[in-house]
């Protein structure tokens, strides 16, 4: 792990960020705040039907802030893997998100209310779900050794723990290697990074099992966990770029990322764009074909007149535009083009988990109306979602304030200072 | 046959820094034909050379997008216009079924020209450079770094251009003669490649010929699979038993599986030497249907579903005229219902006319529901509501 690059004088500058952020901190955990009183608001005074779409809102927000976490750990275990250079000078935004998993572990606690309500308010299998498919009742009593409330608790305590201690494991490693210059911690990283991909990819995929798929119980899809890891990959590329973006419009990071290392972040968004779109076609090209009613009626609770051009909007939204889009060199590398996309995509993530979670909610399959009811989608989405990131946002900036934003003694970190793209 | 001309001039630099700062030197002196060799890619140099950026991905689009459109084309055309199909009980003309193709197609397109567009826009496969007779340009693979200006630039001036690398620090500077040799091939080779060539178009011009032409010769047989096996068939001859039979007898004494007739009457339709009148075995509802099922399968194919003999078989053979073809008979001519059940059983048992013995392919059980089934049909034709009870009367009005 030698270096042909020596670090240029200045590079370590504008790595503190301090009072920076702290008024970002403060005023993205009052929106957060705000948005989620009005969220919760909004269902507790609309009645029982408003008070199951909050909690379908919440999970939405929830799985897109999960999975945003998610990629950032698997970026950084990643990077460690595969002994990346270009990356140093952005790892410590990823590492910094991560360590959101605490906090992430927090705000799944609210959704054991209709966890245990008994009424299977989110997910069906927890309680006296009426309606639906009189052979799904068979299905779920065979299924219920797997899908009861005592075992998924302990299911996602398992996955919490394997993402919190990953998270931390790693970050302490390099802000271990921030006071030394002897790269035993970088070292160690590289050592532990890929058994945690392998621990990792399980948690993740079991964990999109739990808390995404059995949202309909009686579906299932093994590449499931792979299409959600696409997307988390996609939102964290997009999360990274924004903050990068953001820390260099506050004189932070100014010397150190440039338009190198954007445009390999562009490459990974432009890169994932087409694996989602490839795992998701996989996904449903198999449904479509072996056309069991057992698999197709997942697709058929997303093409019902509620949902038919919302599906049709992840298929271009989602993958042909953002495909064009960054198919170019010239727009990767562009500062408007690539934020343009970045924002896009995150969006486009959101709107993902959207689709994957809320059309669960007046089911045809689950007993809901033949024609999928109205379209939810309103101000309460976009209050709990602004709520849910306001407080990820804040947790965020608050820990970016207390330590350097760049591996400052990284011993790549001179190579990823000279990268240049050939 | 060989002359020679001047190439161009060569400089060596020592350092990377040396060669980019020669590289500019050269690119403001107005030259345009001349290029850089370097040991490793040297970031920088293409932009100090004003290397414009390559047309490559331009070229890659096109062909990935040709890819797209011919795999699009290919599918709509082969699936649902030259032979239609229906697969899975999808359309012929599906969009999802074709994606793989799709994206395969452009991926393949999009590799290839990559590849091959790089050795076109390099002017690959080369397999001589002038600059490969100059003996200190080998060091440009270890620690040399090289600019050489052609002497088909306009504004090539040999003087000038050495002054220029002299005053960059050069560390050698060298006018390169370039040997043209005669690349004519001698005339053997010549003969050969053309004797080699002419060679080739024999088996083309075999298989033509033979598509065009008959023999009464077999078939050559260069890969003989499965055409010719060591094994006997049936009825065939054998030198190894002193019968000459290939089939065998069985032992004295003893029954094939499946072969004994423990009941007369159920395995043959026969009973005391007259044919049975009565079915030997329970008959019901379950029977009918299998009879009817079976039917269907083994017999509507010349006989037809209402067993007038009109089965697809029957049709094909009188639209052919096969001169071999004996039609079947309708199976409600007075001659067939007068058949007793024990009868219409060895007839499908041991066959007639044309029609095979159908007792290896149907087990007694199922002969005998066909033969029921028979009875049903014949019975349908000569019905009258009196036949129906009462009860149902008014459902088939």
């Amino acid at each position: 792990m030698t270096s042909v690059h020596s670090i240029p004088t200045g590079a370590l500058e504008g790595v503190h960020a301090g009072e920076k952020l702290s008024g970002l901190a403060r005023i993205s955990l009052l929106i957060g705040m705000a948005g989620l009183a009005l969220g919760a608001w909004l269902g507790w005074s609309g009645g029982e039907a408003e008070m199951r779409h909050f909690w379908f809102s919440y999970l939405v927000a929830f799985a897109f802030l999960l999975t945003i976490g998610m990629g950032a750990l698997f970026f950084t275990m990643l990077q460690h893997a595969v002994g990346a250079y270009w990356s140093v000078v952005i790892r410590r935004i990823a590492e910094l998100t991560m360590a959101n998993f605490p906090l992430l572990a927090l705000l799944f606690l609210p959704l054991l209310i209709p966890l245990l309500d008994g009424h299977g308010t989110l997910w069906p299998w927890a309680g006296h779900h009426e309606g639906g498919d009189p052979g799904h009742a068979a299905l779920l009593a065979h299924k219920e050794p797997f899908l009861n409330v005592p075992f998924f608790l302990l299911r996602i305590a398992v996955y919490f723990g394997v993402w919190i201690s990953l998270a931390r494991w790693f970050l302490r490693r390099s802000l271990e290697q921030d006071l030394t210059s002897s790269p035993t911690p970088t070292v160690r990283s590289r050592k532990w990074s890929s058994p945690g991909i392998i621990v990792f990819a399980l948690a993740l995929s079991f964990g999109a099992f739990d808390l995404l798929m059995s949202l309909n119980p009686a579906w299932f899809s093994t590449i499931f966990g792979v299409y959600i890891f696409a997307g988390s990959f996609i939102g964290n590329c997009a999360w990274m770029i924004l903050c990068a973006r953001w820390l260099q419009n506050r004189n932070l990071l100014t010397n150190q990322i440039n338009v190198e290392h954007y445009h390999d972040m562009g490459k990974f968004l432009f890169g994932f764009v087409f694996f989602w779109g490839y795992i998701g076609f996989s996904q449903f090209m198999l449904i479509w074909y072996a056309n069991l009613p057992e698999e197709t009626m997942w697709y058929k609770d997303r093409i019902t007149p509620a949902w038919e051009s919302w599906s049709w909007f992840m298929v271009f939204g989602h993958f042909v535009i953002p495909f064009a889009g960054l198919l170019s060199r010239h727009v990767k590398r562009s500062r408007f083009g690539l934020l343009f996309f970045a924002c896009y995509a995150l969006f486009m993530h959101w709107v993902d988990m959207y689709w994957v979670v809320m059309p669960n909610m007046n089911a045809p399959s689950l007993g809901g109306p033949a024609d999928g009811g109205s379209n939810p989608f309103g101000l309460m989405d976009v209050a709990v979602t602004v709520g849910l990131v306001g407080i990820f946002v804040s947790c965020f900036a608050r820990r970016a304030a207390k330590h350097p934003l760049l591996p400052v003694k990284d011993p790549l970190l001179a190579d990823s200072l000279a990268f240049e793209n050939a | 046959m060989t002359s020679s001309r001047v190439y161009g001039v060569l400089a060596s630099f020592t350092s990377v820094e040396g060669i980019i700062e020669a590289a500019k030197a050269v690119k403001e002196a107005g030259l345009t034909k001349w290029d850089c060799h370097t040991p490793f890619p040297v970031h920088g140099l293409d932009k100090a050379m004003g290397v414009k950026m390559t047309k490559l991905p331009w070229i890659v689009l096109g062909c990935g997008l040709s890819g797209l459109a011919l795999a699009i084309w290919l599918q709509w055309w082969t699936n649902a216009v030259d032979y239609p199909f229906i697969i899975s009980g999808k359309p012929l003309w599906s969009i999802p079924a074709n994606v793989p193709i799709m994206f395969e197609l452009t991926v393949l397109f999009s590799a290839l020209s990559t590849f091959f567009g790089m050795w076109m826009l390099n002017r690959l496969p080369r397999w001589y450079h002038p600059l490969f007779s100059v003996p200190s340009f080998r060091r440009a693979t270890s620690d040399r770094f090289f600019i050489v200006v052609e002497a088909d630039d306009p504004a090539y001036q040999a003087p000038e251009i050495k002054a220029l690398f002299e005053a960059q620090g050069a560390a050698t500077v060298e006018v390169v003669e370039e040997t043209i040799t005669n690349t004519d091939w001698p005339p053997k080779i010549k003969f050969a490649a053309w004797a080699a060539a002419g060679l080739l178009m024999l088996p083309p011009a075999f298989v033509v010929k033979a598509k065009f032409s008959t023999s009464e010769t077999p078939r050559l047989h260069l890969v003989p699979d499965m055409d010719h096996q060591p094994k006997f068939k049936a009825q065939a001859a054998s030198s190894l038993f002193a019968d000459g039979r290939a089939m065998r007898m069985p032992i004295d004494g003893t029954v094939a599986r499946g072969e004994l007739v423990a009941n007369e009457a159920l395995h043959t339709g026969f009973l005391g030497g007259e044919y049975v009148t009565e079915f030997p075995l329970p008959v019901d509802e379950f029977l009918m249907e299998r009879g009817r099922e079976r039917f269907n399968i083994y017999c509507t194919a010349c006989h037809g579903v209402s067993g007038l003999g009109d089965g697809m078989v029957n049709k094909r053979a009188q639209e052919i005229v096969s001169p071999l073809w004996v039609p079947p008979l309708s199976l409600h001519a007075e001659t067939v219902i007068s058949q007793p059940p024990g009868q219409l059983f060895q007839t499908i048992s041991k066959g007639v006319r044309n029609m095979p013995g159908y007792a290896q392919q149907i087990p007694v059980r199922d002969r005998w529901a066909i033969v029921l089934y028979l009875k049903a049909l014949q019975r349908s034709q000569s019905g009258s509501l009196d036949d129906v009870p009462l009860q149902l009367r008014n459902t088939i009005r």
